[in-house]
């Protein structure tokens, strides 16, 4: 199973996980990490570093930041390895709602592009739906 | 580079470009250009790589040493881009200052020590070289204010350093 590492500005990784949970049952092999002001930047290095080789159990890790910029992608980006690491910006509920189906017989690239891709399709304008359906 | 840069905010950020310089910081001041002036950054490809692709297209990066970018710019209020310019420690800025590049204030975002002797704030935590070194900005007549972000209200940072005493 390919681990996934969540890491955001406050609680907001935290709370997405609970949101999944509530709609899809307890999550295995997920862990969240908390970037605010009080933690050094090396602190938080170490602690992404610990959990990554928790999560890692030989299919490598997926990482969801949710700011392109934001320190914790600035952080997570320097994790980055092919085939061990990925970092995926902009998490939101859908991708983390589609985890469970998939992290089971992909490779690892091929699980964060499916990510990616889900978690853009997952983004609409509700009018622009309703418009197209009626016309 | 530009001829000349505008100077619209000189600031401390040990996290240097992040999300409150790219979504705070840049669309309050209509900055277009951010100056990131520090060693180690100048010297390692992949950080500044990370910098130069999180920044929006439209805004200008300058990534350099603290001694080359004071030495080799030249600064003008209304010429040139307007620019945001980071340090990554107290100490950093304080040698550019002595170098030649000179500001009237000196904004503190986050500065982040293992051995803090004076915690103003979660986001600032200063050792004694930090204390040092404010107290030689502010000597020089550098006003130092205490704001991550533009809607906070600024804090006079000498005046609790001074008020520690010692």
């Amino acid at each position: 199973m390919i681990g996934v590492l969540i890491t955001t500005h406050g609680n907001l990784g935290n709370e997405l996980i609970k949101a999944a949970e509530l709609i899809r049952g307890s999550m295995k092999g997920i862990i969240h990490i908390a970037v605010d002001q009080t933690k050094g930047v090396e602190d938080i290095k170490k602690e992404m570093s610990t959990a990554l080789k928790k999560l890692d159990q030989g299919k490598g890790v997926l990482i969801l930041t949710d700011l392109f910029g934001g320190t914790p992608s600035n952080l997570a980006l320097s994790f980055l390895k092919t085939g061990k690491v990925e970092v995926i910006t902009g998490v939101n509920l859908p991708m983390l709602l589609k985890l469970p189906d998939i992290r089971e017989g992909m490779t690892l690239e091929d699980f964060a592009h499916f990510i990616k891709d889900y978690g853009i399709k997952n983004i609409s304008l509700a009018s622009e739906i309703l418009s197209k359906k009626v016309g | 580079m530009q001829d000349s840069l505008d100077i619209a905010l000189v600031r401390v950020d040990n996290r240097l470009v992040h999300g409150q310089i790219l979504e705070a910081w840049v669309p309050f001041l209509k900055a277009s250009c951010i100056v990131v002036a520090d060693d180690q950054v100048a010297s390692d490809f992949f950080r500044e790589t990370v910098i130069r692709m999180a920044v929006p297209s439209e805004v200008e990066v300058v990534i350099s040493g603290v001694a080359e970018f004071a030495e080799n710019n030249a600064f003008r209020r209304g010429c040139g881009p307007k620019t945001i310019v980071l340090f990554s420690t107290v100490s950093a800025a304080w040698t550019a200052y002595r170098l030649g590049f000179r500001f009237d204030k000196l904004n503190i975002g986050n500065i982040y020590n293992e051995e803090c002797r004076l915690c103003c704030t979660p986001s600032v935590q200063m050792n004694d070289g930090d204390i040092r070194d404010i107290t030689g900005l502010r000597n020089a007549g550098v006003q130092i204010e205490l704001r991550r972000v533009p809607r906070e209200k600024p804090i006079d940072l000498f005046e609790i350093v001074r008020s520690m005493g010692p």
